[in-house]
């Protein structure tokens, strides 16, 4: 059976590391043209107590394909994309979990959940519990389906209080929610909102991919700027700042 | 999906995205020209007017029929039948023509590249790694130039094997001239797969456009033998960019400063048999749970 360095490993060159630094979201490391928040999470709500992102995810490039093909192919080929997510998770989870507890102000996470897909149906044979509650060894023995997506009329990336019904008692537990890709963080921050109204003393997020476009504004650019390979000895919450954004030509392998 | 490629108005990779959205080539056509209805005067002096949908549809079945009267099948993205690999890599093309018949096994498919202007050294390993790959089980994939492809090729059909060539030009022609025969009998055993229409000659764009649906439609892409220039260097660079594994031969990588980059990247293994490429697809595809 495959490891999940070996796995993950494959990913390594085409996933790009999220770093705190000036113009970048500090909720969600989104790049802005010079503001400490993005729009998305200027005019949103931030329940989420910490948020992570692991890599970010460029449209149409192949770790947005990798997110968006999990859900949507079947076979081998569908199985082997979420074995290739599955190994990112848990080799980030089992580096990083600790920064995102230190973050979100708790010891550790007691439950583990991923956020319901939007549409119920689609929901019910969602691969991501299946990535979570399975296959990562670092979330399959916390891992509760504890969200279910309710029947309240809700536009899709506008946070809503009642866009999650909590299934399950959590009253004072500390909870990590997954998801695959944050795009505003309507979903995410939705679902920390009716974990928090049903009692849960700490939430935090992990996503696998934080959305981004290279056509809008200086992305182009500043995705170019970015590091490579991979590196995963640090994470967007325990690497330190970068102090100006990085110019020079283009990485190998760009 | 003929007639909306026709249009033009997009690169080929987002019109795959936008079809696979809408599960749909006519629904995208007929928004590309929703609100752009023609005006009532004309436009240009000499142009003639644009084609309608309708008239590109008409257009597009005539082409069908003719493309598969030549033994050429389209298959488009939303077909069962598109390559299931091929699917999963970011820059696949929303259609692919097919001279013969890919088979469920061809998604176990490895491909051998290198250089055209090839050692006899090169192609005895070639030939080696084919042969093995044959004997494995696997699909030995090239791209039908001379030298490397052609001994991947040969020595993958001598061994009574499954090979399916990738080609850089449309079906309808053969780049090198030389190589029309093996085109034909790779056609006739198994299949010619390429992604460009059927009368496309070869030029400096369609090569590495090759090279990445090579790479996106195998498991794993093992170069031979090559220059920093050719076009196996440039499919190495392509697998790692769709998250797919790279093997650089030993022999390779002691006598080329661009495989020892590439050595050091993630994804790339350098091996000194065939064996090796082999028991690394087979973990990395094996099906149920991860290790540490």
């Amino acid at each position: 059976m495959p490891s999940v360095r070996e796995l993950s490993a494959l990913y390594e060159n085409v996933m790009l590391s999220p770093r705190r630094g000036p113009s970048v979201c500090g909720t969600c490391f989104n790049f802005t043209d010079g503001y400490t928040r993005c729009y998305a999470c200027d005019h949103g709500r931030l329940v989420l107590d910490a948020m992570a992102p692991i890599s970010y995810s460029v449209a149409r490039e192949q770790l947005h394909h990798a997110l968006a093909s999990y859900k949507r192919l079947d076979g081998d080929v569908a199985r082997r994309l979420g074995a290739s997510l599955a190994a990112i998770l848990w080799r980030f989870l089992s580096e990083h979990e600790r920064c995102l507890a230190q973050a979100a102000g708790t010891a550790g996470f007691e439950l583990v959940t991923t956020v319901p897909s939007g549409d119920a149906i689609r929901d019910q044979r969602h691969p991501l519990p299946w990535i979570v509650g399975e296959l990562a060894a670092p979330t399959r023995d916390r891992y509760q389906r504890l969200l279910r997506r309710s029947d309240a009329t809700v536009e899709p990336r506008v946070f809503s209080p009642e866009k999650f019904v909590v299934t399950a008692p959590i009253e004072g537990r500390s909870v990590l929610l997954i998801d695959d890709t944050w795009t505003t963080g309507a979903s995410a921050q939705s679902a920390a909102a009716a974990l928090k109204a049903a009692g849960a003393s700490a939430t935090a997020a992990v996503v696998i991919g934080r959305h981004l476009n290279r056509e809008w504004h200086e992305n182009d650019r500043r995705i170019r700027g970015i590091a490579r390979p991979f590196d995963w000895s640090r994470c967007a919450l325990c690497a330190p700042p970068t102090v100006a954004e990085p110019t020079g030509p283009d990485p190998p392998g760009a | 999906m003929v007639a909306l490629l026709r249009t033009g108005k997009r690169p080929w990779v987002e019109y795959a995205e936008l079809v696979e959205e809408k599960r749909s080539a006519g629904s995208v056509l007929e928004e590309e020209f929703a609100g752009r209805a023609a005006p009532p005067y004309q436009t240009t002096l000499l142009d003639p007017p644009a084609p309608t949908p309708g008239e590109l549809l008409t257009e597009a079945r005539a082409d069908l029929d003719r493309w598969s009267a030549s033994g050429m099948n389209l298959v488009t993205v939303l077909e069962p039948d598109y390559p299931p690999n091929l699917r999963a890599v970011h820059d696949r093309p929303p259609m692919v023509f097919v001279a013969g018949r890919l088979t469920p096994g061809d998604a176990r498919g490895v491909a051998v590249v290198g250089a055209r202007k090839a050692t006899p050294a090169g192609i005895e390993r070639a030939g080696a790694v084919a042969r093995h790959l044959v004997d494995s089980g696997f699909t030995v994939v090239s791209g039908l130039a001379a030298g490397i492809d052609t001994a991947a090729h040969t020595a993958a059909l001598a061994r009574g094997g499954r090979t399916v060539a990738v080609i850089g030009t449309g079906l309808a022609r053969s780049y090198p001239a030389q190589n029309q025969a093996l085109q034909r009998r790779i056609a006739s055993e198994c299949a010619v797969i390429s992604q460009f229409w059927p009368d496309s000659p070869p030029s400096r764009r369609s090569f590495p456009m090759r090279n990445a649906v090579m790479s996106g439609i195998t498991l794993a892409t093992v170069v031979i033998e090559a220059s920093d220039t050719s076009g196996a260097r440039m499919q190495a660079r392509l697998a790692l960019a769709q998250g797919r594994p790279v093997f650089l031969l030993a022999s390779l990588v002691e006598r080329q400063p661009w495989a020892r980059d590439y050595a050091g990247r993630p994804g790339t293994h350098v091996v000194r048999s065939a064996g090796e490429i082999t028991t690394v697809v087979e973990r990395l595809i094996s099906p149920g749970s991860l290790v540490a």
